[in-house]
């Protein structure tokens, strides 16, 4: 069955990524150090524990989390291009990250570490969530006016706009270091999340998936659109809150912990109605998760196998990687009506 | 002056007296009201040894000024005239910009001019900076608080206006001369010339520190600037001597990786010309290139496992600021034994770190503060000026 | 016809929209409406009547503006508790085109399936029942975007019928449908009713269906109120005709179909009864012509079981003929 044939490709991924970088260590040292926390080289035991285990975890979780929230996404506004972002949330959170690393937040910066004991990389995350959740409260009180749910969409984008031009002005009068900087950030990396870190991003990560899976009857109602879904008892405006909260949690803590990583989130969802040639989220949303994770383990290990001591960024990697094979999925199939 | 400055200016001279003599009297009259018809070079009164990036050629009334930008194989050179007060500017050397020396006010746009300025004695000069927040002169602190100087903005938000009415002598400039000046047209055209400053290009410290004689020769300094500059050489040469023959080089790791990025200098980095002058092992001390290398953070992190020491971290005042940006980190080996030195150690309540400032024109005290952290007791006194040691 | 308690009633309704904080009107001169098992009842008006509003406002998609309506003898009726009392079929497009048509039905048992969406034996009972009913069964397997218009609605109205509700309300079902499929659902909505016993609802331009399928026509006017009775009452008392009625436009009521009278109206007179004489007055009101009862103008006879106009003598075989002729005689 395919789920199989998922599942196995998931393990030969997760392995693959643990193998990819730029020092060369043994596969059955890396199973060793698995699972027996045992190495003679203090080097590779430190690579593989420290480095490489964090970010292919991070890889799972960030592979969940933005596939499963494009998939809500996409059907809450029942369009195909929606990405988890849509609703400003990734905006805002680097708004936040912005805050604090251009010219404008060295008053922030200092408040955050002072008064708030955040320090290091935690500010950063800090700071993020508080970006991504003030438009999450904002999206949430604007829905519960709304009839329309195009409307939101609307705002979403609006709050973007706005966030972004925002972070432009921030970024013409900081000085280039911070700049790069920021720049960097934007980029996303998988790397980052280690130590105290991963626990907490697992968490949040669980939370919305949990959250997600919960509704996916109220997505499937929502398939038909509001008007059927209410007539079928459906609380259109309590399934809204419920899906705006997940797909928050879920992308912000994601662009808060990894930085803003583009193209999974609207990719997979696709990617998983066609692989099992349904639309029933019952089946969609662990089909999402597989997939994301398979296609975020992959694009990691590709960043990393030039084989050089060099990284490229997986935000660049996501979308070289991605968009040939989307396009070569479509082309493959040519009726079009499944993705609406 | 040094032997090595008289050998040279000789050798010049003799050159350039022949060179007169062979083509015939070229030297127009005082009052001749028109230009000659070619340019003669006589000897410089300051010579370049280190520095690359800049050149100045002596004639007879003026000189010029060539800024070189090396980058890979490409070259453009930027000229200036520096014409004495008073004097006509050459009528061959027509469309290139022509600076009337000796400039009385400058405006800059970051504290490395400052220093700059400040070793050639003329900081009290200065009338405009970049940003009002990035100094440690007391000169010019003191010329901010009494509203002498002013601040500018760098690069696309500078104050062009501010700038013409402030009518300085030159504008220095941070942009990369690569780039078209742009920018600064409406400023070049209201007739300030604008000099652009490429000292961070150099690969060397002394190089740096030599850009020093371009301010000196702006205010016709050129002799008391060029011997303040081989004092500072003659210390540089010896700290090296002592430095890079050590028995022991302990190994070294720099910076702060970002992201899973891990810059560190590559060998023709000046930095890497720091440690090979301070007797220290560094990893990628041959690599090529003369900028930095973006380093996989699983690549360098082997050796920050087992180095003596880690250089350099980064914005981190303590161990736990360094703990707090990444736990990992506190299983490198000079977190463990103590060993982290950062060079924040003369920063004002500005937030502004003076190793970047005078810390350009004093490559023998960076260079001394380096030998005294690897090798203590190398040197006689153990006291270190810029740089601290992380707890 | 209509048997035991209404299952729909209401009283001094006012359907309407808030608009900016104000209320805007669509009906509001209406009288108490009951709709009860086995009937079904068609909602009719010219375009702009408030149709779609009231029906809106029945099903529970939007407020009413004043008033009470009350399901199976509730008021105030949640969207789950309404949600097993009434089930629609809307015009409205649908994602998720890569549904087959058995999920699609399966989606109708929303209102009693477990929280995660899980189906029992018993909702699988109902949407097989539910399949059948509607006749999709050939069509179980197919993606929704094969379908064609016909078989989409029957596919929609078998989720309506997987809800299980007594009541079944649709709006404008024949929209997209050519004629042949528009009979044959309109004659299994008139059978469901009857069968399985639900009160059905349905808001429809097809007059003459409706008048032949409908137990009640509730006939909404563009002021705002509206009349209800049997469609035959309605007619004969001239109702219908004053609703409809434009300037061209008027409704024959010994044919039961809208006519635009001819202009003109060169009287000719036409002899001959049964489907033929009826066909051919059509035919020259059409040419533009007053047919009248008298002698001496057209007059259909059968020779050898073929029909045969004569017209001064001169025998035509077939009306275009016939018509042809006297446009040339004029």
């Amino acid at each position: 069955m395919r789920l199989i044939g998922l599942l196995v490709l998931l393990v030969m991924a997760f392995v693959l990524d643990l193998c990819a970088g730029p020092v060369r260590i043994p596969i059955h040292e890396i199973f060793r150090i698995l699972f027996s926390s045992a190495s003679k080289n203090n080097d590779w035991y430190f690579i593989v524990k420290n480095i490489r285990l964090p970010k292919a975890l991070t890889a799972i979780l960030a592979g969940c989390g933005l596939s499963v929230a494009g998939l809500q996404m996409q059907t809450l506004f029942r369009n195909p291009l929606a990405d988890p972002g849509i609703l400003g949330i990734t905006a805002g959170a680097s708004f936040g990250v912005a805050a604090v690393m251009l010219s404008g937040g060295g008053m922030a910066t200092l408040y955050a570490i002072r008064e708030l004991g955040l320090g290091g990389s935690w500010l950063i995350v800090g700071a993020a969530c508080s970006g991504a959740g003030v438009v999450m409260l904002f999206v949430l009180t604007i829905s519960s006016r709304l009839k329309d749910n195009v409307l939101m969409l609307i705002i979403g984008i609006m709050m973007s706009s706005v966030t972004l031009a925002l972070v432009s002005i921030w970024q013409y009068f900081s000085n280039p270091e911070e700049v790069k900087d920021y720049l960097l950030w934007t980029f996303g990396s998988l790397s980052g999340v280690n130590g105290p870190q991963l626990p907490i991003f697992a968490l949040a990560i669980v939370i919305g998936l949990v959250a997600a899976f919960l509704s996916s009857k109220m997505l499937d109602a929502l398939l038909l659109g509001e008007n059927y879904a209410r007539s079928m008892g459906l609380t259109v405006k309590y399934a809204r809150v419920v899906i705006v909260c997940s797909t928050s949690l879920l992308a912000g803590s994601i662009t808060a912990f990894c930085g803003p990583i583009g193209f999974i989130g609207v990719a997979v969802p696709h990617l998983a109605r066609l692989f099992f040639n349904t639309s029933s989220h019952r089946i969609l949303m662990p089909a999402c998760c597989l997939i994301g994770t398979v296609l975020l383990l992959l694009c990691d290990s590709i960043a990393q196998w030039p084989g050089s001591d060099t990284v490229l960024p997986v935000n660049i990697i996501t979308s070289l990687v991605g968009a040939p094979m989307v396009i070569f999925m479509l082309v493959r199939k040519k009726n079009l009506n499944i993705y609406r | 002056m040094s032997s090595n400055k008289s050998r040279y200016g000789l050798l010049f001279s003799t050159v350039a007296s022949l060179f007169f003599v062979g083509c015939g009297q070229q030297q127009p009259g005082a009052g001749s009201g028109s230009a000659a018809r070619g340019s003669v070079r006589i000897s410089p009164r300051t010579v370049i040894k280190y520095a690359r990036g800049f050149r100045i050629d002596y004639y007879d009334r003026y000189r010029d000024v060539s800024i070189v930008h090396l980058n890979g194989g490409k070259t453009d050179t930027l000229h200036y005239l520096l014409v004495e007060q008073g004097v006509e500017p050459p009528a061959d050397r027509p469309g290139i910009p022509v600076i009337t020396t000796p400039v009385k006010q400058f405006a800059v746009e970051s504290s490395v001019h400052v220093a700059l300025a400040d070793f050639a004695g003329v900081a009290d000069r200065i009338v405009g900076l970049g940003d009002l927040q990035y100094v440690n002169s007391p000169v010019v602190r003191e010329g901010i608080r009494t509203g002498k100087v002013k601040q500018t903005g760098i690069d696309n938000t500078i104050n062009r206006e501010l700038v013409i009415s402030m009518r300085p002598g030159v504008l220095i400039a941070m942009t990369n001369p690569d780039a078209a000046l742009g920018q600064y047209k409406a400023i070049i055209d209201a007739g300030i010339p604008v000099i652009s400053d490429a000292e961070w290009l150099e690969t060397t410290p002394l190089g740096r520190a030599e850009w020093a004689k371009l301010i000196g020769a702006l205010v016709d300094k050129e002799d008391s600037v060029g011997k303040k500059f081989d004092s500072v050489e003659r210390a540089y040469l010896q700290l090296a001597a002592i430095g890079s023959h050590a028995t022991v080089k302990p190994s070294v790791i720099l910076n702060m990786p970002f992201k899973g990025v891990w810059y560190l200098p590559a060998g023709g980095n000046y930095m890497a010309q720091f440690l090979r002058d301070a007797g220290a092992g560094y990893q990628w001390m041959d690599s090529k290139g003369t900028t930095s290398l973006p380093l996989n953070f699983e690549a360098a992190a082997p050796v920050a496992l087992k180095a003596d020491y880690w250089l350099n971290p980064g914005d981190v005042d303590s161990k736990n600021d360094i703990r707090a940006k990444d736990s990992r980190f506190a299983a490198f080996q000079p977190f463990q034994k103590d060993a982290i030195y950062n060079f924040n150690k003369r920063v004002n309540d500005l937030h502004s770190n003076d190793y970047w400032e005078s810390g350009i024109v004093n490559p023998q005290l960076v260079l001394a503060d380096l030998i005294r952290i690897l090798h203590p007791g190398l040197l006689p006194q153990d006291s270190l000026y810029y740089y601290k040691q992380l707890k | 016809m209509s048997g035991g308690s209404p299952l729909l009633q209401t009283s001094d309704l006012q359907t309407g929209y808030h608009v900016a904080g104000k209320k805007l009107l669509v009906s509001d001169k209406m009288p108490a409406l009951h709709l009860g098992a086995g009937q079904l009842i068609c909602l009719l008006g010219p375009n702009g009547s408030g149709k779609s509003t009231l029906l809106r406002t029945l099903a529970g998609l939007q407020p009413p503006l004043g008033g009470a309506i009350a399901i199976t003898g509730q008021t105030g009726l949640s969207s789950a508790g309404l949600a097993k009392k009434i089930s629609l079929v809307l015009t409205d497009r649908i994602a998720g085109n890569n549904l087959d048509v058995y999920s699609l039905v399966a989606l109708g048992r929303y209102p009693w399936s477990d929280w995660m969406g899980g189906l029992d034996e018993s909702d699988r009972a109902a949407i097989e029942r539910a399949i059948e009913s509607a006749g999709v069964g050939p069509l179980r397997n197919r993606k929704l975007h094969t379908l064609s218009d016909g078989e989409n609605q029957k596919v929609m109205l078998a989720r309506a019928l997987a809800q299980d509700t007594p009541l079944l309300m649709l709006d404008e079902p024949t929209a997209h449908l050519d004629l042949p499929s528009r009979i044959r659902l309109m004659r299994l909505l008139h059978r469901l009713a009857r069968e399985l016993d639900k009160g059905i609802l349905l808001s429809t331009h097809e007059l003459d269906l409706a008048l032949q399928v409908a137990d009640e026509v509730w006939l909404l006017e563009a002021t705002g109120s509206m009349h209800k009775g049997a469609p035959e009452d309605l007619i004969l008392n001239g109702i219908f005709e004053a609703v409809f009625a434009k300037e061209d436009v008027t409704f024959d009521r010994a044919t039961g179909v809208f006519r635009i009278p001819p202009e003109g109206g060169r009287p000719i007179a036409l002899e001959g009864g049964g489907v033929a004489g009826f066909w051919t007055r059509r035919a020259l009101q059409r040419e533009g012509f007053t047919v009248t009862d008298n002698a001496g103008g057209v007059v259909i006879t059968q020779e050898d079981g073929r029909t045969i106009w004569m017209l001064n003598g001169k025998r035509f075989v077939t009306i275009s003929k016939l018509l042809a002729a006297l446009n040339g005689l004029t």
